[in-house]
């Protein structure tokens, strides 16, 4: 078990969060997961980190500064990330009726205990 | 295995350059590299260590040109001829199809000689291939040499030829008999694809 | 993106596959080093050099790992400052070929291993099964042209046959 797991089961009980991941943003592979059944942790690594990658590009590139939080909303759910100085991005995969704001408290508050 | 390619009528055979360390095959190699106009040739690679030896192959791609309508392409290789390169012999014998021998003509390397062709015929049966299926040349080389360091061709012919391939006596650092050893190398490989006996013929599409 | 194949049913998955991962580069290769197609930038490289080296590659790590963990290894990923390779066997039923993937900043290694999967996946749907014999390719003449071919090589005169 690597240290990141705590944290990762904490943001996976949050109510509607199907999967919570700690991804590399150069690699796009899985350092740790919590996911629930039916859910593929490596294409997730993969696609969320290079999505946070466009997305801090794209923000540097408006001279937006750091992304602060990213968050997807599709047909049947939400992919929320947030990134640090580090290497690592934290992603969650929520269902549609997910409360979004307490993610967002979540996920900053376990960005900071991995920093 | 050769690869051809009916659409674009490209063949590519591999043929190895086998034989106990020093030779010659490397020499063999930087002979033909030499001689062939830069057109004809891709740039030879050599993974070799700090004293020159050979450490895994070095690789010469060469355009033969056409043969009965077909682009005909040879990759050139050789092994590691140290007794402690043995797996890495194995891995660039993969998929030969063609094997030129090249013997050491001193008498005092007869052994080697002997234990290299050994070890060529071993590494073919721990892949699943008869010897005797695969066209194979052998090659005398350093017969530029003093004759009382060498043995003449009949001499090795006799230690090492007992199928009675194509031989020829060569001088691999001048040139004679490096052209003969490929020509007829390429023969064997092309005539054994010519009776359908090699395997990977493939269709093709554009090139 | 420029796509050379020897193989036509290899092209639609192989070009797909350098699409969706971002790749720079791909090419198949038979495990004896020859290629069988490629896509992607190819002038960035000396194709055929690339596949003999790749194939040593493959065939040392998977040699390697029968030694250290008694199973060959089967993927391979090397990183540089600006280009990144990826390695891995793909199995059909024409046989095995190797991939070779370069790519850069622009994918990762992740998303290269995820359609990596979905490229396996194509091939080996698309793969036909191999002839029932192989054909005849050589004319009688070939001797001729074998002579002229190899003088020409060497600066020489063919020889008499």
């Amino acid at each position: 078990m690597t240290p990141f797991r705590p944290m990762l089961e904490a943001l996976t009980r949050q109510r509607g969060v199907r999967a919570s991941l700690i991804v590399s943003e150069n690699d796009g592979l899985v350092v740790d997961s919590s996911l629930r059944f039916d859910q593929d942790g490596d294409r997730v690594a993969a696609l969320a980190a290079s999505m946070y990658r466009k997305a801090r590009l794209s923000a540097r590139a408006a001279r937006l500064g750091a992304v602060a939080f990213l968050q997807l909303d599709a047909e049947r759910g939400r992919v929320c990330a947030v990134g640090g100085r580090s290497d690592l991005v934290i992603v969650v995969v929520a269902d549609p009726a997910a409360n979004v704001g307490l993610i967002r408290v979540e996920l900053f508050k376990a960005l900071e205990s991995l920093e | 295995m050769s690869l051809v390619n009916y659409a674009t009528r490209e063949i590519t055979c591999k043929i190895v350059y086998y034989g106990p360390g020093r030779s010659g095959k490397t020499t063999n190699l930087h002979y033909i590299y030499g001689q062939v106009p830069d057109d004809r040739k891709g740039r030879m690679v050599s993974l070799a260590t700090q004293t020159d030896r050979t450490l895994f192959f070095d690789f010469l791609p060469l355009d033969l040109g056409s043969i009965s309508g077909f682009t005909t392409k040879f990759q050139l290789y050789t092994v590691p001829g140290q007794v402690y390169y043995q797996a890495t012999r194995k891995l660039v014998l993969q998929g030969a199809d063609g094997v030129v021998f090249v013997a050491d003509s001193q008498a005092r390397q007869i052994d080697e000689n002997i234990e290299s062709f050994q070890d060529l015929h071993a590494n073919l049966a721990e892949q699943g291939i008869d010897a005797r299926s695969v066209p194979l040349v052998l090659q005398y080389n350093k017969q530029d040499l003093p004759r009382e360091l060498i043995l003449s061709t009949g001499e090795l012919s006799d230690a090492l030829n007992f199928r009675g391939v194509p031989e020829f006596p060569a001088d691999a650092l001048h040139g004679p008999g490096v052209f003969e050893t490929l020509r007829s190398i390429a023969e064997g490989v092309l005539k054994r694809l010519s009776a359908g006996t090699s395997a990977g013929v493939t269709a093709g599409s554009r090139g | 993106m420029n796509i050379a194949t020897v193989e036509p049913w290899v092209e639609a998955p192989l070009r797909r596959f350098v699409d969706d991962a971002r790749a720079r580069l791909a090419l198949l290769l038979h495990p004896s080093g020859q290629v069988v197609a490629q896509a992607g930038f190819t002038r960035e490289v000396d194709v055929m050099t690339a596949c003999a080296l790749a194939a040593a590659s493959h065939a040392t790590s998977g040699e390697l790992g029968k030694r250290v963990d008694g199973h060959a290894f089967r993927s391979l990923h090397y990183t540089g400052p600006d280009r990144q390779l990826f390695l891995s066997p793909v199995n059909t039923a024409r046989g095995a070929y190797i991939c070779l993937t370069v790519f850069n900043g622009e994918s990762s290694l992740g998303l290269v291993r995820m359609y990596f999967e979905e490229l396996c996946h194509d091939l080996a749907a698309a793969a036909p099964p191999l002839p029932a014999a192989p054909r005849p390719t050589i004319a009688a003449d070939f001797e001729l042209d074998l002579n002229r071919n190899l003088a020409a090589l060497f600066g020489r005169e063919p020889a008499a046959t």
